[in-house]
């Protein structure tokens, strides 16, 4: 099952909204019903406060007064002319006790109304009296439905303008976090880390940016510590390896030297070279990592591959190996590192030639809409596809039998990404290894 | 001819002295900015060899310094900071020339020579061997007047191994002194047999001589008796 994931803000305001729905729509029902027993509560105490008068009414005048005994129907009845209410007293022929109040229709001059019916019984004179006093609902439910209508209407205002509230409230109360998040998302180097604190009055945020700061500031020092590290060191190696080259070349020139111990100088000059190497690779790495090489030169990437090409001619030709070019005429200017661009150019091209014994280095470019697209390909022993994805990985190299100590082509790697140039790698085993490099083009570098 | 050494590291800056004494150069030596600084003022140069990274003075301060007091004297800038854009620095200030760390002395050498031939207005320079002519600033070789195709790289070696003549140059000093900071590893070395074969055919084809000399495991030889 996929989980979607939200932001927090999201979820509170869905939440927020999810509950206040819900209560609302609680109220909805409940509002009508409450206020249905609300007004029959009234209705009814207005009812009782009515008979009350018409009790003392029959106490003061008489039950006479308002039934003729001699008529042959034996009741008094009043009411008003919108019939809204009425009041009656009947005399009754059972002797029983009544005192209800309950909805019940009545006839009045051929219209059917509904009332609210307060029926009570009196005995006076010895005889039973039934005084009905009613209450017409038609008020009752038109006022039921006016509520009921005003309640939805008002609800749902109430419903829109807290959630209105609640998500600008959300908003700014978690802007905080956004900017924290966002500056979380910005980092690609710590060193680049924006360090100003964010403006909030909820301690936690403050916390936790604050903790944040300090961290990256941590981090940031132990990334700094380590390239300076690499590059002090490269730097003070440079200087005893100088020493030591001298004194050898020094040794070498003197007359009494044997064979033998100028095999064995040359030898120990040897591996001072790959030492030597090996100290200025590092160094020319550290100062991508410390990013000390400027960016700002427009290269014409065409020129440069022939002025690589140029350099490293004699080791295609003395391998035996031919060269194919079928390279795109149109000019192309990259910004960039020259020195840094023709070391990545010539380190695949050294590579490509190191790795094939027999056949060609085959060189195409071609330029499309928003690259060019650099394709160096050889015949040579390739590799299996677990090797593809470790050559850029320092001190791995595939030598069989040949020299395996190259950090070249982690270099080249470095000097790829410095420059945003991507570079893939297609490998077929003892059949041939393609290096593709795509460098983008910007509009400043078309011409 | 007088060279003043500045080298803050006073073991390199010895082996300096000895090979270029040897050489039949008058070496003085600073191993601070400022004794550097002070014996420039005083005393007149041809060539200071300059270490770019002094502890205790910015080495471009004291190009300026040499360009006020020494106008006359050829700067050699080293520097263990193999960096273009301190070189352009360095050459843009005055410098003449430019050595990372750590140099070949026969590299250092040849500079040397190369912008006193440049400097010191030199119309031609020719180096005879045999019947050949080596026109070290027309970079030619002749043969009776006869022009010998050379490539680029191959001039280059010639040229190196004859000025270092009667001397054993290593593999890496040649790939060095032609290839500059480019060459990686060792097996690139090999090339430079290749180069040597070459040359040695092109010169076979004029004078059955063997000018170049192998040494098994270790080089090449120019030999050249005056």
């Amino acid at each position: 099952m996929k989980i979607f994931k939200f932001k927090l803000k999201n979820k509170l305001v869905f939440f927020n909204a999810l509950t206040k729905t819900t209560i609302v729509t609680l109220l909805l029902i409940l509002v009508p019903w409450i206020a249905g027993i609300i007004t029959r509560q009234d209705t009814d105490n207005e009812l009782v406060q009515k008979l009350d008068k018409v009790l003392a009414l029959i106490e003061s005048d008489g039950i006479n007064n308002f039934v003729d005994q001699n008529a042959e129907l034996k009741s008094f009845g009043s009411y008003n002319i919108i019939k809204a209410e009425f009041v009656s007293i009947e005399q009754l022929d059972v002797d029983t006790l009544i005192d209800e109040i309950q909805f019940s229709q009545r006839n009045i001059e051929e219209e059917i109304i509904d009332y609210r019916v307060l029926s009570y019984s009196i005995k006076k004179d010895g005889k039973t009296y039934l005084i009905e006093i009613g209450k017409s609902m038609e008020d009752i439910y038109k006022f039921e439905q006016k509520l009921k209508s005003y309640a939805v209407i008002f609800l749902i205002i109430i419903l829109f303008l807290t959630l209105i509230i609640d998500l600008i409230f959300i908003q700014f109360l978690l802007k905080p976090l956004d900017k924290i998040t966002k500056k979380l998302h910005n980092i690609k180097d710590p060193v680049n880390f924006d360090y100003s604190n964010i403006d909030s009055q909820t301690t936690d945020f403050v916390y936790l940016d604050q903790s944040i700061n300090a961290l990256m500031q941590k981090i940031e020092k132990a990334f700094i510590n380590e390239r300076e590290y690499i590059g002090n060191v490269s730097h003070e190696l440079l200087t005893p390896i100088s020493i030591i080259r001298t004194k050898l070349d020094n040794i070498m020139l003197s007359k009494s030297l044997s064979e033998t111990d100028m095999i064995k100088i040359v030898e120990a000059k040897q591996t001072l070279h790959r030492l030597t190497n090996l100290v200025r690779t590092l160094l020319v790495m550290s100062r991508i990592e410390n990013e000390e090489y400027l960016l700002n030169e427009k290269v014409n990437i065409n020129q440069l591959i022939d002025e690589v090409i140029n350099e490293i001619n004699d080791k295609i030709l003395f391998k035996g190996l031919s060269l194919e070019r079928n390279e795109s005429k149109t000019v192309f200017h990259f910004t960039g590192n020259k020195q840094l661009l023709f070391t990545m150019i010539y380190n695949i091209i050294n590579n490509s030639i190191r790795y094939t014994e027999a056949g060609s280095i085959t060189i195409i470019s071609k330029v499309s809409k928003d690259s060019f697209i650099l394709n160096i390909t050889d015949t040579g022993i390739g590799m299996i596809p677990n090797q593809t994805e470790q050559i850029f990985l320092r001190h791995k190299s595939f030598g069989q039998g040949i020299d395996n100590y190259g950090i070249g082509l982690t270099l080249t790697k470095k000097i790829a990404d410095y420059h945003k140039i991507t570079i893939s790698v297609n490998s077929e085993h003892k059949i041939g290894t393609s290096i593709i490099l795509s460098f983008p083009s910007t509009k400043s570098d078309k011409v | 001819m007088r060279i003043l050494i500045v080298e803050d590291e006073k073991d390199l800056a010895n082996e300096i002295r000895d090979f270029l004494v040897g050489e039949q150069y008058n070496c003085d030596m600073a191993h601070t900015g400022h004794e550097a600084s002070e014996m420039i003022a005083i005393n007149p140069y041809d060539f200071i060899l300059l270490d770019l990274g002094l502890p205790d003075y910015l080495g471009l301060d004291l190009l300026q310094e040499v360009k006020k007091y020494n106008p006359e004297s050829y700067i050699i800038i080293i520097t263990a900071r193999n960096e273009l854009e301190d070189k352009i620095k360095g050459l843009n200030s005055g410098a003449d020339d430019y050595l990372s760390k750590p140099f070949s002395i026969l590299e250092l050498l040849s500079r040397i020579q190369a912008i006193s031939r440049r400097k010191f207005g030199y119309k031609t320079s020719v180096i005879q061997f045999g019947d050949f002519n080596l026109d070290t600033i027309k970079k030619t070789l002749q043969y009776n007047n006869q022009i010998i195709e050379l490539t680029a790289k191959e001039f280059k070696l010639l040229n190196y191994l004859v000025l270092n003549k009667n001397r054993v140059l290593d593999r890496m000093q040649l790939m060095e002194h032609v290839w500059g900071d480019f060459f990686e590893e060792d097996y690139d070395s090999n090339y430079i047999d290749v180069h040597i074969k070459n040359i040695r055919k092109k010169l076979l084809a004029y004078d059955p001589k063997q000018w170049i000399k192998t040494l098994r495991g270790v080089g090449y030889k120019f030999e050249l008796t005056d």
